[in-house]
């Protein structure tokens, strides 16, 4: 990669006492790029992501912004630029849900008409009506709710960088699949860089650009979901993406379009998928139906192609 | 009984306190009457005030009775207006009685307020408070009964009161006490709030401090007032003869100083481990999001962490005060002056209204700051979505 990264790591490591919690790992994530950190609990991935803003200090190596070592940076100032979203959100209970995102804004002391311009934007950006949940306070709101506000904060100052520790962690499984789904749109759109740590693999295939896998302290391997999933480095990593259920995985990950003959086969339409939804699915369906090949239709109801089983298999999915 | 719902059920408290209120009213002396100070006063019973006449008070304690053997919640209203009713008669049964008795308000002659009454006083507050914890507050049902109070005693109809004859022959020193009373509390809850607050810092910022820091605050309380006094009493002395300017202060072995340096250790306690308990209490993932979106450690004190620890506190306070009233009154053995002037004279004099001429103010002030200072922390502690409680 010629270009600078946005953040660079250079072997760093962090020891709390006698123990290292991240063992001289390296990793540089580009400009706009969507990247996973995922392992099991304890492993260091939440250290790692603090000390990116410096809410911890690493204690040895280097970690860089846009090529300026973070320690050359006043902390306040650094952390102003990121934004930073947690798993319980940590929304001022005394504040209310407008004020709550106007903080950093505050903090970099905007004027008021821009302040609320912004707040509004995000929320509307979120799926929040202002006239709604302005004035709310975060113990009036559903977990979701919390949650998009949490993101909203985040984003509020326009942060090129956005650290996001489990941040869809507590919420049930419904709502946080919407989140990811919204939260996929919102980058599609923002291009920010995006450094997101779960312990939920699904949750990580689903939202990665990159995937970087730790274990104690180390990165044990990285690369797309798409490269993990083909080539594991390890048992560890192979059990971590599901063992023998990562075939499933992967066509998860694949959309019918990339499979599909653009030739009308003079199939039915029903029973048919659309060419924006995942090879799993359309899987699925041919096995509750038991066929062989199915319809692509697009969202106009027009036939656009065929998928069939014997393609899937050639293609190694 | 058993088809209603629980709601419905009779209220058994409320039946009890009636019945208690009933018999008060028939075997106990509301009042006594006395020529003047020296001479014991003779009993009166409500039935040898009124006679048959005495059925019309009797209708209170029976109509509470009533209500409260229905249970409804309607009933309950009705039961809280004939108890609200009767606290605010009370002053002008005692006008009444007064002005039956000693028809020359001008005479020596005075009123005691006797068992019955103050039984009666008591079980009417009991009702009210049996009511207030299951209807709806309002303001009316505490401003009714003292603003007929105030509206009896400002028109003088209590003159003859031996209570009001106490403090008529010395207002001039009872509002100097109240005034003194008052100094000595703010002083020492605003003295030990600084000294508190400092305290809790420094054991968050030095987890070490705390053991040995609670431990002599503890032993601080543990030490009887008057103990404490005695203990300060010879190095206050010391001080004041070796230093000058103490001395001119006013600095005493015995005087201000000493009750003011009792009165803020005694509150340190309280209040420094209600700071403690609440700063500490304060949501970690809260404070370390405040951090990561590049809050500075002023700026996370200021606007989150001390906004959140504040219902605790407030609460920590609220106990100081009331604490600090009530000992207050024991400074006035060192000669620190106070409403406790009053009561150890009463008692030195065997003059029982003397007593309640200082003790009655003191209750006073620590039920309006006790409500005073709760009132405060539920509204700092509103936040919505656990409002309306
Ligand atoms: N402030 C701290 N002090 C001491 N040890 C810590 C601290 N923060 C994390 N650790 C340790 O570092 C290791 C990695 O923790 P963490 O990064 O939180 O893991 P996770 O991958 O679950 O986010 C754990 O063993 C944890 O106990
Ligand atoms: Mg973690």
């Amino acid at each position: 990669m010629s270009e600078t990264p946005r953040i660079a790591l250079k072997a760093v490591t962090k020891r709390f006492g006698a123990e290292t919690a991240v063992d001289a790992i390296s990793l540089d994530i580009a400009a706009g790029e969507f990247c996973v950190l995922v392992g099991t609990s304890g492993c260091g991935k939440s250290t790692t992501l603090r000390m990116i803003n410096r809410l911890i200090e690493h204690s040895d190596g280097e970690i860089h912004i846009d090529g300026q070592p973070i320690r050359e940076i006043d902390p306040q100032r650094l952390r102003r630029r990121i934004g930073y979203a947690i798993q319980s959100t940590g929304l001022f209970p005394h504040w209310t849900v407008a004020r709550n995102i106007a903080l950093v804004p505050g903090l970099l002391k905007w004027s008021r008409a821009r302040t609320r311009e912004r707040v509004e934007e995000l929320m509307d950006l979120l799926g929040l009506a202002p006239s709604e949940f302005a004035d709310k306070y975060p113990a009036q709101l559903s977990g979701g709710q919390a949650q998009r506000v949490g993101v909203a904060r985040a984003l509020a100052a326009d942060p090129e960088i956005l650290l996001m520790d489990e941040p869809f962690g507590a919420l049930d499984p419904i709502t946080r699949e919407s989140l990811q789904e919204e939260l996929r749109r919102l980058q599609g759109r923002i291009r920010k860089t995006i450094v997101f740590v779960t312990h939920d693999m699904d949750e990580a295939l689903k939202l990665a650009d990159r995937l970087v896998v730790m274990r104690a302290g180390r990165i044990v391997q990285q690369g797309s979901p798409d490269e993990l999933l083909a080539a594991p480095a390890d048992d560890f990593v192979t059990s971590l993406l599901g063992g023998r259920d990562r075939g499933l995985k992967r066509a998860a990950l694949t959309p019918v379009a990339r499979l599909m003959r653009r030739v009308d086969a003079g199939l039915p339409v029903e029973p048919a998928v659309a060419p924006d939804e995942d090879l799993r699915l359309a899987l699925s369906v041919m096995l509750w139906h038991r066929v062989e090949c199915l319809a692509v239709v697009d969202g106009r109801g027009r036939v656009c192609g065929s998928l069939h089983l014997s393609d899937l298999m050639r293609a190694g999915i | 009984m058993a088809v209603h719902s629980s709601s419905r059920a009779a209220n058994r408290v409320l039946l009890v306190l009636g019945l208690a209120l009933l018999a008060a009213l028939l075997t106990l002396d509301l009042a006594s009457v006395a020529p003047n100070r020296i001479l014991p006063g003779e009993g009166v019973s409500l039935w040898a005030w009124l006679g048959p006449w005495s059925a019309s008070v009797w209708a209170f304690p029976l109509l509470v009775m009533a209500f409260a053997w229905r249970g409804s919640a309607r009933a309950l209203v009705l039961a809280r207006v004939v108890v609200v009713a009767a606290l605010a008669l009370l002053p002008w049964v005692l006008a009444a009685f007064a002005a039956s008795r000693v028809p020359d308000a001008s005479s020596q002659a005075r009123v005691t307020l006797g068992a019955g009454f103050w039984v009666l006083l008591f079980l009417l507050l009991m009702c009210w408070v049996e009511l207030h914890a299951r209807l709806r507050h309002g303001l009316w049902l505490v401003l009714l009964p003292l603003l007929s109070l105030g509206l009896a005693l400002t028109q003088g109809h209590l003159e003859s009161l031996a209570l009001i004859r106490e403090y008529a022959s010395r207002s001039d020193a009872f509002h100097a006490a109240l005034r003194y009373h008052l100094l000595l509390v703010s002083a020492a809850v605003g003295l030990s709030l600084l000294l508190a607050f400092a305290l809790a810092l420094a054991m968050r910022r030095f987890p070490s401090l705390r053991r040995g820091g609670f431990a002599l605050l503890s032993l601080i309380q543990t030490i009887p007032s008057l103990a404490l006094f005695g203990l300060l009493l010879a190095p206050l002395a010391w001080l004041a003869a070796r230093y000058a300017w103490l001395g001119e202060l006013g600095v005493q072995g015995i005087g201000w100083a000493p009750a003011l340096i009792a009165l803020v250790g005694y509150s340190l306690l309280p209040m420094t481990r209600n700071s403690v308990v609440a700063l500490d209490g304060v949501d970690p993932r809260v404070v370390e999001a405040a951090r990561g979106m590049g809050m500075s450690p002023a700026q996370v004190f200021w606007r989150v962490r001390l906004p959140l620890a504040a219902p605790v506190i407030l609460e920590g306070i609220r106990i100081t005060t009331v604490q600090a009233v009530g000992l207050a009154a024991v400074a006035a053995l060192i000669g620190a002056g106070g409403l406790g002037t009053f009561i150890f004279q009463g008692l030195g004099q065997a003059a029982m209204d003397l007593v309640l001429l200082g003790a009655l103010p003191i209750l006073a002030l620590a039920v309006a700051a006790d409500s005073l200072l709760s009132a405060l922390a539920r509204l700092t502690r509103r936040q919505p979505g656990r409002e309306a409680r």
